[in-house]
């Protein structure tokens, strides 16, 4: 591999080596790094969906997957022949209250490639032909979700957690499959005027660049694309409900998914959220963490469990989600000896030796996260979307570092509640097959 | 040179070289771009190597690997997981039909934690009968989830079909009976049988020191000696296909597939090459026969196909998906019509040049960390040949418009074709 005569890695902070550009409305964050040819990049801009609406997110969901059909004057083909024949990625996704996209090329294609990005986000043709064959691809991911007990099940939890309005909500399969039908070419025309323009919008580039003619062509295509004015249309909290259980059945099923969980008022920003972060993680953040060697490693009874802090963002509250995947005849006792090693964990909580031990473990892995230009550029645009500066990316080990075990099992205690969890269950079971009770 | 090595050969900026004391290769692949390193040690030993009525036994020994060995263990304070995902590691194994290989992608510091643990365990594994127990429900529930899916099923089916003789045929988890049956002397076994330093190579891809990690490398491995029986050579054919088969998977589900399966060349055989540029003019991308042919006539809601690299011949295959109110019949029909087309009629220079530009932007993409390189590098060591991985560019770029017809007519055959459906269950809504 050829290395590049680049300053190395590590001798200077990430903050001292990004670059940071305003273009109009559009925020350019570069940093190169000694990969050779290799460019990568990921924007973000919000969307600003109303959620009271319950067709919102799925109608901007078909608005990004028909992005790619026309733009300007090209045709699906023309933009296709643009990225194949230069082996350049382009993607586009909805992201709840953002559209994402991201993508990579070669360093000489890297400049073409995102002045297509711009051509497809501002002025994309919405040919009616195509709209058919995008809500057929759309319903057929629809219903791979629904062959999936891991995907029914979180999306059964979530269900009971939030109410329609709030950004971690889900809508049901059946309800989304119902409503694609009645989607016609003006509301993804209209969406699209509403809802798409530079607001918030950062753009991250990432690898071996020629900096200069990318700021060109993002000052070029971007910095004249005006802000919409819109305002945020969703519920920040997620309303208490009493704990309950859903299940879904699904014959053919024989491994069960099992989804426990709780909403948390903690915003991503909040003193307490990295103590809760790291507690979460002895609990069941990876292979060595408690769940797994419990569960999995002492008592053999599922191939995976693990816990997490789901759906947290500086603008809304989120749930905390344990997970655990069991076959038909270990489900019982699969959750009961789950719902034990939460009551211990909230209980006596953690000691300063698995403390520690997660904290190398967390900065260790932050560091291999970065090293790839992909880890590098979604890390990046993730801390800008939450509101942090730049230098978070720095700042992060140190702030790891520095969590005590008081810090930590104080988190514990005001936020993790055995009593409060919900429960979602999906594969070849019924209701009365199983108790659940944490 | 440092002590005890010799060098083999370099490519590509890989430098290939063997222990003096028992064989074991090692690959070195300098990359600064990051602070951190890839190791990965590949064991030329999968699926294609169990003995009937042992299916799955190399999976169910990956599993084992991670219960301890003679100084990494839990009892000793020092679990595989534990010590390793201390540092940030990610850690994990996987196993296919003709490797398994272990890896650790960590912070460049903590490289000799690595080396350390796979010279320990690669001769000094416990495989406890407790443990084996224990993992053995882990496993069961593995497959489970396996089994949930309609996909996996489909092409085990296929597989299993398509392969009357050789064990490709069966699934790298293996049968639920083998594993429920799996004895601890059955892994110990093919432990003592396949798990050496001359069935194994190291690779190192990342921003590390050539000298003391050569040297690190020596002092860990070098006491690891080979079992005194030599390696085994194994023989696996398959008899010629003839005739067409067909086979069909039934489960609950929402949305069917349809898969086509072909037989292909062994992964280092040239005619490999052309087959994976025929397939990337057939399924990749917008411009694709599939694309065009299939998904944006509204036949298909997608389609893909690609090529397997393995020791012995695989399968070239195309998945695609119906569209709602299409038949599983039309669509395999017209993924037919789309390779008699190519058989007959061949490829454009333009088709073959985009699918070129779309590789070659593809091996920059795999250097963009440790990590891909480390794990094609895997592949390529169980195809034959480490230097697969360096050579593609150029072996893909030789590939000709005549190549690919050619090629198309030599394999894409109807009757050496296996076709599977998986259908919806009755009573269940449909696509």
């Amino acid at each position: 591999m050829t290395v590049l005569s680049e300053a190395p890695p590590g001798k200077q902070s990430f903050v001292e080596r990004i670059s940071e550009r305003r273009m109009g409305p559009c925020r350019l964050i570069a940093l190169r790094t000694p990969i050779r040819d290799v460019v990568t990049w990921c924007g973000s801009f919000a969307s600003a969906p109303d959620l009271g609406r319950r067709e919102a997110l799925l109608l901007q969901h078909l608005v990004v997957s028909m992005l790619d059909k026309g733009a300007g004057a090209l045709d699906q083909f023309a933009i296709a022949e643009i990225l194949e024949t230069r082996g350049a990625e382009l993607a586009f996704a909805s992201d709840t209250l953002r559209i994402d996209f991201a993508g990579r090329a070669l360093k000489e294609d890297a400049p073409e490639a995102l002045g297509l990005a711009a051509l497809q986000l501002r002025e994309p043709l919405f040919p009616e032909e195509e709209l058919p064959k995008a809500k057929d691809r759309i319903a057929a991911s629809v219903k791979r979700s629904m062959e999936s007990t891991a995907a029914q099940a979180s999306r059964a939890l979530r269900q009971r957690l939030y109410d329609a309005a709030h950004p971690n909500h889900a809508q049901s399969f059946e309800a989304q499959l119902a409503q694609l039908q009645d989607f016609s070419i003006d509301d993804v025309r209209t969406y699209h005027a509403a809802h798409f323009g530079a607001n918030a919008f950062t753009l991250v580039v990432i690898g071996d660049m020629d900096e200069d003619a990318l700021a060109k062509v993002v000052d070029e295509r971007f910095a004249s694309w005006p802000p919409r004015d819109m305002a945020p249309r969703f519920a920040a909290t997620a309303e208490q409900r009493m704990p309950g259980s859903s299940v879904v059945t699904l014959p053919d099923k024989e491994n069960v998914d099992v989804r426990l969980g709780h909403t948390l008022s903690i915003r991503r920003n909040a003193d307490e959220y990295l103590p809760l972060f790291l507690a979460n993680f002895v609990l069941g953040g990876n292979f060595s963490a408690r769940l797994m060697q419990t569960i999995r490693d002492e008592m053999g009874l599922t191939y995976g469990i693990g816990s997490s802090l789901a759906g947290v963002s500086t603008e809304y509250g989120g749930h905390w989600q344990v997970g655990v995947t069991l076959s038909k005849e270990h489900v019982q006792r699969g959750i009961d000896e789950t719902a034990k090693q939460l009551r211990r964990f909230v209980a006596d909580g953690i000691t300063s030796e698995e403390l520690e031990e997660k904290k190398t473990t967390v900065t260790g892995s932050f560091k291999v996260g970065l090293s790839t230009t992909f880890g590098l550029a979604k890390t990046l645009l993730a801390n800008i979307e939450q509101g942090f500066p730049l230098g978070y990316l720095d700042e992060f080990p140190e702030k790891i570092r520095r969590i005590t075990v008081d810090e930590a099992n104080s988190a514990i205690a005001q936020t993790f509640v055995p009593d409060a969890l919900h429960s979602a269950l999906a594969g070849n079971i019924r209701e009365e097959d199983v108790r659940v009770i944490c | 040179m440092p002590e005890g090595f010799a060098f083999e050969e370099a490519s590509q900026g890989i430098a290939a070289y063997r222990l003096a004391a028992n064989g074991l290769q090692v690959l070195l692949l300098r990359d600064a771009t990051a602070p951190v390193a890839a190791f990965m040690i590949t064991y030329l030993v999968g699926s294609r190597h169990e003995p009937e009525g042992r299916t799955g036994a190399f999976h169910f020994l990956e599993h084992l690997m991670f219960k301890g060995s003679a100084r990494f263990n839990k009892e000793a304070g020092a679990s595989v997981f534990g010590i390793l995902q201390r540092t940030g590691a990610r850690v994990n194994a996987t196993t296919s039909l003709d490797r398994t290989n272990y890896y650790e992608m960590l912070p460049v510091e903590h490289l000799p934690l690595a080396v350390e643990i796979e010279a320990d365990r690669m001769r000094g594994a416990l495989l406890r009968r407790e443990d084996m127990e224990r993992e053995r429900t882990v496993i069961l529930n593995e497959l489970d989830r396996g089994e949930n899916d309609p996909i996996r099923k489909l092409f085990h089916a296929v597989w299993s079909a398509a392969f009357t003789e050789h064990p490709y045929r069966h699934p790298v988890i293996g049968w639920r009976k083998d594993v429920e049956q799996m004895t601890p002397d059955d892994l110990r076994q093919l432990y003592d049988t396949w798990y050496r330093p001359d069935n194994a190579t190291v690779s190192v891809i990342g921003d590390f020191d050539k000298t003391k990690t050569l040297e690190c490398i020596r002092r860990h491995f070098e006491p690891v000696a080979n079992p005194p029986k030599p390696l085994p050579v194994v023989c696996a054919r398959e008899p010629a296909q003839e005739q067409a088969r067909r086979v069909v998977v039934e489960q609950a589900g929402w949305q069917g597939a349809v898969m086509l399966a072909w037989k292909s060349p062994c992964g280092m055989d040239t005619d490999t090459d052309a087959l994976d540029m025929l397939f990337a003019v057939l399924s990749a991308g917008k411009h694709s026969r599939l694309y065009r042919r299939l998904t944006d006539r509204g036949l298909t809601t997608s389609a893909w196909g690609t090529v397997s690299r393995f020791r012995d011949p695989g399968l070239a295959y195309v998945f695609a998906r119906p569209a709602p109110g299409k038949t599983h019949e039309e669509v395999a029909a017209a993924i037919q019509e789309a390779v008699d087309e190519i058989r007959d009629n061949g490829v454009e220079e333009a088709e073959l040049r985009r699918a070129a530009n779309q590789r070659k932007a593809q091996a920059a993409f795999s250097r963009d960390g440790a990590f891909s390189a480390a794990a094609e590098l895997s592949e390529a060591l169980a195809a034959g040949d480490w230097k697969l991985y360096a050579s593609m560019q150029d072996r893909l770029s030789a590939v000709s418009a005549e190549d690919a017809q050619r090629v198309a007519r030599r394999y894409l055959v109807r009757n050496a074709c296996t076709t599977g459906f998986y259908r919806i269950a009755d009573g269940e809504a449909s696509a």
